[in-house]
């Protein structure tokens, strides 16, 4: 379909469009998956398609499809429905003039190339990491490794191709000896740097630890916060309430807030689409907006919300970045690109008294996204005694609330870790609600 | 490819076409209207112990995906050789019990789906919401099955639904109230009553902010029908996926015939409803049937594919995929059975406690049998009575502990409609029950 994505942006003008945009995306995965610690099955995946937005009277029109066929009725319905609709007296334009920046790390021609020989030895290395620790099984998991393609046009001039490369690998462990507990760990790359055994090992070791945990009283406390359980409460609980769409439409919990002090002092919070071989990274965002790096709290104040190209021409000011799309069938909205926690990173369990250390949660989802409130089972938890984790915690629940937990930040550890595109190191609150 | 022909000893596809459209009608305004058009298949091949899996989209060449996913499997079998899989038999499908339609939606205009979603936000925008909205969704697909013994089988299945969303603040406290239905034909909406739900929406988020946050701790609780149907699935139906069971990521393991939840409890599973869940086939084309997962509190039957099956002995006719993703064991219309309790008994049985009312979602962990769900509301229960509204509440515990500890079942089951996720994939299923009273639970609050 490739080859037709600049046929389809004429087709559009030739229906009617006043403006038009072509959206071409390609991927091809191979993924490796075992259950217990024996391979199940291997998938190839190819996708490919093209998504249409097309703009009459300020008023936009979207379809897609995967089939050369119907690419040309996909076209047509776009401009048809954005005929139906009204005058949107919000709408700018679509993206033009984009210089983009280069970026570097995201394309690895070995994942490219890579054989299912090699992609087995992957996975396997994940089972082989487990064995390190008698006493567990993985359940499930596998290595995945993709690459993709690409390409914006639109009737502004916008015309730019990007390719990119990933890889991940995912384990599942649970103890089979006596009590059982369970743990897990993960990395996504955009080349092959992940030590795969290690992440085997890791998540067996974290199991055994976890099983016979005790029960702890209710209480408040230092809790310090692994980036896996961290990343999951900022991105349900926090990144809602940035997105300019939903403060536009006063669903956010940060209206008004601009130039506040929000956030603990020493608390910076960048969103950037330029880190080196990071998972969000690309010259250009998902409509053709050039990549950049956003300080979206600094020094503890608040400095801006994320924008999409719409929600920037809405509010008379410039994209961010942040047109988002999770694949050709949907239109741009605001998405996070790499969002990196920065704070004085020390060792920060052994600066830590006592209090509560949490490796993930399990519930981030049901946050309330707005208030910011959440109330998570938090999971491999440990109390902290002295500056070290002491015993395994049998059940947990934290609850708090996202904007309060950035203001109560006293800590980070030296651990930075990519989660997806959340960058953080593990973070210590104070005074957090724990119900054991 | 021949000689590699030889060793494969099954493959089937599933070959997927179809559309979706969606309206948003976002403050007013039509956020967006959207189509999508999509073809593509799924092929499996199983060598050995292996299976070899091809997504292919666009233009479709069965043959060469075949191909394609055979090599897969024989070069997986190759480097790891294991135990040969076995699947159980599966017989031709009877198509017979397809939703009625009276109001096919593709011949409702576009302009009155539109007209339609402003007087549902109408209703929602009670006194108090500042914030509203609503999403139209329709997809129709065809689904055409066949695999290497020879079976062929094909469904098409259109469905429709809505959602909408209200929010109220004051004061920086941000409230929200939701509600959706989705089902078939566009007959739903006057069935369902969706302006009087759209209202129901705006009152909820205005009363919300209003709730007190309750102090946490262990307690009774009296969970209504969304949220013990969140239970039944989240809790007791991912546990009893018997794929899960073969990870040995299932508390449920070795339990068939043992007494796991109180006598008053049975939990069905029903692909064959007219629900958000039905189907007539699974993705393997294996006929959908009921199945009794839990029978008056003894543990029955696990959910099974037909590779599970074979290995531990069942029926299959609950894997399933989203689109053409590799398919996996599914739920379908997952349920409480009735019991014979009402509302006011459940109320005096709790005495004190909470009263905790829909579902903004949840989470489990099948190996430990824990589980996590946030109510969207509750009422404190003292001496037998509602009283105050409370938000921000939260249910966890031990699935088996909370599937003993439940001392009433209603009588007015009800059902939700969702989506479930598993695997990276998304299903249409619904869940429900009739109102639960639990002696004790943890619940999370301030």
């Amino acid at each position: 379909m490739y080859e037709l994505a600049r046929k389809a942006l004429k087709m559009a003008e030739k229906a009617g469009a006043e403006e038009a945009e072509i959206y071409y995306v390609a991927n091809h995965s191979t993924g490796v998956n075992f259950k217990k610690d024996s391979l199940d099955n291997a998938r190839d995946r190819f996708s490919e398609g093209i998504g249409v937005r097309a703009i009459v009277n300020g008023a936009v029109g979207f379809a897609s499809t995967n089939s050369a066929r119907e690419l040309e009725s996909s076209v047509e319905i776009a401009v048809a429905e954005a005929r139906v609709r009204e005058n949107d007296p919000d709408w700018v334009g679509l993206p033009s003039n984009g210089k983009y920046p280069t970026v570097s790390g995201i394309f690895d021609k070995k994942v490219e190339t890579l054989g299912l020989e090699e992609c087995i030895d992957y996975a396997m290395a994940l089972v082989e990491g487990t064995k390190e620790f008698p006493g567990t099984l993985p359940t499930s998991g596998g290595f995945t490794r993709a690459k993709s393609r690409q390409l914006i046009l639109n009737t502004n001039g916008i015309e730019i191709e990007e390719e990119s490369t990933a890889v991940s690998g995912f384990v599942d462990v649970i103890t089979v000896n006596g009590h059982t507990s369970t743990a897990y760990d993960f990395a996504v790359s955009r080349s092959l740097d992940i030590d795969f055994l290690a992440l085997g090992k890791h998540a067996s070791e974290l199991a055994l630890k976890s099983s016979n945990g005790i029960k702890i009283e209710p209480q408040k406390t230092d809790v310090i916060l692994h980036p896996f359980a961290l990343s999951d409460i900022l991105e349900e609980a926090l990144a809602p309430s940035i997105d300019a769409d939903n403060v536009q439409k006063g669903r956010s919990g940060l209206i008004d807030k601009l130039g506040e002090e929000l956030a603990a002092p020493e608390l910076s919070i960048y969103d950037d689409g330029l880190v080196e071989a990071g998972i969000e990274t690309s010259a250009s965002d998902d409509e053709g907006i050039p990549s950049q790096r956003t300080t979206v709290i600094e020094k503890g104040v608040f400095k801006t919300y994320l924008y999409d190209s719409y929600t920037a021409g809405k509010a008379g000011v410039k994209s961010t970045g942040n047109g988002s799309r999770s694949s050709y069938t949907s239109t741009p909205s605001v998405g996070l690109r790499n969002f990196i926690v920065d704070y004085p990173q020390t060792d920060i369990i052994a600066d830590t008294k006592s209090g509560v250390f949490v490796n993930t949660v399990i519930g981030a989802h049901t946050a309330n996204s707005i208030s910011g409130d959440f109330s998570v089972e938090a999971r491999n938890a440990f109390t902290i005694k002295d500056g070290a984790l002491d015993k395994p915690i049998k059940s947990l629940m934290i609850s708090g609330n996202a904007f309060e937990l950035i203001k109560n930040i006293t800590g980070a550890g030296l651990d930075v870790r990519k989660v997806g595109g959340i960058i953080t190191p593990s973070i210590r609150i104070s005074d957090m609600s724990v119900i054991g | 490819m021949t000689g590699i022909m030889q060793d494969i000893k099954f493959y089937d596809c599933r070959v997927v076409e179809g559309s979706s459209s969606s309206i948003i009608l976002d403050n007013g305004k039509i956020e967006e209207i959207s189509k999508n058009f999509t073809r593509g298949a799924g092929v499996r091949a199983l060598c050995g112990g292996s299976w070899g899996y091809t997504a292919i989209e666009g233009e479709i060449d069965l043959k060469h995906g075949v191909e394609a996913a055979s090599k897969l499997a024989f070069s997986m079998n190759a480097n790891t050789p294991k135990e040969a899989i076995e699947l159980a038999a599966v017989n031709s499908p009877d198509i017979g019990n397809l939703p009625e339609i009276r109001v096919d939606p593709r011949n409702v205009a576009i302009e009155e789906k539109v007209d339609l979603l402003k007087d549902i936000e109408a209703n929602a925008k009670v006194k108090g919401v500042h914030s509203t909205k609503v999403m139209y969704l329709e997809s129709e697909f065809k689904i055409e099955y066949r695999d290497s013994y020879g079976l062929e089988c094909a469904y098409e299945l259109l469905n429709v639904g809505f959602a909408v969303s209200a929010v109220a603040s004051e004061n920086g406290v941000y409230q929200a109230g939701r509600e959706s239905r989705f089902g078939y034909g566009y007959e739903l909406f006057e069935k369902e009553n969706v302006l009087e739900l759209a209202g129901r929406a705006g009152n909820t988020a205005v009363e919300l902010l209003k709730a007190i946050t309750p102090k946490g701790g262990e307690m009774p609780v009296l969970l209504d029908q969304e949220l013990a149907g969140v239970f039944a699935h989240e809790a007791v139906g991912h546990a009893s996926e018997a794929d899960l069971v073969l990870e040995g990521d299932s508390v449920l393991e070795d339990k068939i015939g043992e007494q796991i939840a109180s006598p008053l409890i049975t939990i069905i599973d029903d692909p064959t409803l007219h629900e958000f869940g039905y189907y007539p086939f699974d993705a393997e084309g294996a006929q959908s049937r009921r199945t009794e997962i839990i029978r008056d509190g003894i543990f029955n039957s696990f959910l099974h594919s037909r590779e599970t099956a074979a290995k531990l002995g069942g029926t299959p006719g609950n894997c399933r995929a989203q689109g053409y993703s590799m398919p996996v064991v599914r739920m379908s219309n997952t349920f409480i059975e009735n019991g014979n309790a009402k509302f006011e008994e459940m109320l005096e049985e709790v005495r004190d406690g909470m009263y905790l009312i829909g579902s903004r979602g949840g989470q489990v962990n099948t190996g430990e049998g824990i589980f996590q769900f946030n109510a969207e509301k509750g009422y404190l229960i003292k001496n037998g009575e509602l009283t105050e509204l409370i938000r921000d509440i939260s249910l966890s515990g031990k699935t088996l502990e909370i599937l003993n500890h439940v001392t009433l079942v209603g009588n007015d089951l009800k059902m939700t409609a969702g989506r479930c996720g598993k695997a990276g994939q998304l299903v249409p299923v619904s869940d429900g029950s009739p109102h639960l009273a639990i002696s004790k639970a943890l619940v999370g609050g301030a």
